[in-house]
């Protein structure tokens, strides 16, 4: 493109930009009015924290944040070790076994999750879990696209170290930890952060898995403690910053993994 | 044992999860939609398949269909058309190009609760949103947008497009990444503009990623109910009453559980349905070129 084209084009991006940026601008900026304030009135902007006191001080807000990281965390480890010992055992073993069961967590990743909500919520009612972490964390410990970009990327390891270690005297296991996950590094970043975001953000599951206050992440918490006739919108937008910016700083971190993470998928499609 | 049987250890951990977390749930699912199994009651007796004729008599359930087919025929094309431009112009490595990238990805990585939140808002009566469309001479409905049947399904599409189309611009941009740089080069020395480029390579060449962006839409699509939970619950008038919501409030809710899984088995072969259609027309497009 010619360069004035170019600085045109630009300017409808930045146009196009802001459009994108606007609802979270206004989130954090309505945080900081008055309480009662239903829409930021430019002319007369407030700047008062005080909806972020009341948010940490009610509805078990604290421990919502506490439940979500805790979640959110142990969910991402162990899809970490587990996808990365799965896709490791899926590239090394013998293929007419291999085959069939990557197939089956290929196959999963085309199922649309929420048509399976009741009965995940029946077999917790039945293993004593429901509103317990276990609901929130077990199911979700291994995933069919973790096990994917595992294998995907396991099959592109050179296998030499391996039989290095092996010939060393080494055991499958200590191979595997020593050896396979520190070569991992960069596919188990992308997962890692791919796995925290999805659990982070995620609701219906949470929201039917658990049921008391205590039990609630983020989210969940968040959609509850707003009744949307009666609600203070100051203090609600104060607990969506809470919920959304640390994310937003957490991808402006790491944009590079996350993008890669999702555009490996469509790569190797 | 021999090592091929040690490795094989490595891969228990999803045979067990495949089992206990996917199959069993899905056959389970379809075992529970031929029952009257009730929540409260904790148990059901085998009904045949009255559930699902019972479902295609019910107006509500078939309300909650048609909501959900045009939400995912009234957004995806938008949302397809829209990110697709965009990551063509960002390709052009315009000044700011990385800033773009990133901040279109922002609604993406931010909760659908909060997304849904800060849209209620102002969507309402004197949101910002409905103050605009007044200022315009535009006469949005007088309580706001989500409060009226003939908007609300409107304006959750249209914050769903909003959301949505970052993350298929980046898929695009790897799409267009992925296309052999001589290709484009040799248009440009030929004198090929921006357009003609876009319309005789880029586009053509994009293909399977336009297949890659259109299946993961829809099986995402078909499935939205954050934003109908936060924003109207259904109302009004069941006008942006969806599937899965449909499922939510039968089965968890009112603790008809047989009646609601029936409901979801439907929305799930509908999914397949079109998830295999597509692979099929992708198939067939690959042979074709």
């Amino acid at each position: 493109m010619k360069r004035l084209a170019k600085w045109i084009t630009s300017l409808f991006l930045t146009v196009v930009l802001l459009i994108m940026v606007f609802p979270m601008l206004y989130m954090a900026l309505l945080s900081f009015q008055a309480p009662g304030t239903f829409a930021v009135d430019l002319n007369n902007l407030g700047w008062t924290l005080q909806n972020y006191s009341v948010v940490f001080k009610s509805n078990n807000f604290g421990r919502y944040f506490f439940n979500s990281i805790f979640v959110a965390m142990t969910v991402t480890l162990g899809n970490i070790l587990l996808c990365a010992m799965v896709g490791y055992g899926l590239s090394r073993g013998p293929s007419r076994i291999t085959w069939p069961i990557f197939i089956s967590a290929v196959a999963m990743l085309m199922i649309p999750a929420h048509v399976l909500i009741l009965p995940i919520f029946q077999m917790m009612l039945k293993f004593g879990w429901f509103d317990t972490y276990y609901a929130l964390i077990v199911p979700w410990l291994i995933s069919p696209l973790g096990i994917f970009l595992m294998k995907q990327y396991v099959d592109g390891l050179p296998r030499d170290l391996e039989d290095a270690a092996r010939v060393d005297g080494a055991g499958e296991l200590s191979i595997f930890f020593r050896v396979v996950m520190p070569l991992c590094k960069p596919a188990l970043a992308v997962l890692g952060v791919q796995t925290f975001l999805t659990t982070w953000n995620s609701f219906l599951f949470p929201k039917i898995l658990v049921n008391s206050n205590e039990m609630y992440t983020l989210p969940v918490g968040l959609a509850l403690m707003q009744d949307p006739r009666s609600s203070d919108w100051p203090v609600t937008m104060a607990g969506s910053v809470v919920a959304s910016v640390p994310v937003i700083i957490f991808f402006l971190i790491f944009q590079r993994r996350i993008t890669e993470g999702i555009t490996a998928g469509a790569l190797k499609q | 044992m021999s090592r091929p049987n040690k490795i094989l250890f490595f891969i228990l951990p999803w045979a067990s999860y495949f089992l206990v977390f996917w199959l069993y749930p899905l056959s389970y699912s379809f075992y529970l939609s031929l029952t009257d199994f009730q929540l409260l009651r904790g148990s059901g007796d085998f009904i045949g398949s009255s559930n699902y004729s019972r479902l295609l008599g019910d107006p509500v359930f078939m309300t909650s269909l048609a909501n959900t087919f045009y939400f995912v025929f009234g957004t995806i094309p938008v949302t397809t058309i829209a990110a697709l431009i965009l990551a063509l112009l960002i390709a052009e490595n315009v000044p700011g190009h990385r800033i773009f990238q990133a901040a279109y990805f922002i609604p993406s990585i931010t909760a659908m609760v909060v997304i849904a939140l800060i849209f209620y808002n102002l969507y309402s009566r004197d949101g910002y949103i409905h103050t605009l469309f007044r200022l315009a001479g535009l006469k949005p409905p007088a309580n706001g947008f989500l409060q009226s049947e003939k908007t609300a399904l409107w304006a959750i599409m249209g914050m769903d497009i909003w959301v949505a189309i970052g993350y298929y611009v980046l898929i695009f941009l790897a799409g267009i990444k992925a296309i052999p740089t001589e290709l484009l080069e040799a248009a440009r020395v030929d004198g090929a503009g921006f357009v003609r480029r876009s319309l005789s390579i880029t586009i053509p060449l994009l293909k399977s990623t336009f297949a890659f962006v259109i299946v993961l839409n829809t099986i995402r699509s078909f499935q939205i109910f954050v934003e109908i939970f936060v924003m109207t619950s259904g109302r009004p008038f069941n006008s942006t009453l969806t599937t899965v919501y449909f499922v939510f409030d039968k089965g968890i809710t009112r603790g008809d559980i047989g009646y609601a899984s029936a409901a979801a088995y439907i929305l799930f072969l509908i999914i397949m349905v079109f998830s295999l259609l597509q692979f099929k027309l992708i198939n067939v497009r690959k042979t074709m070129t």
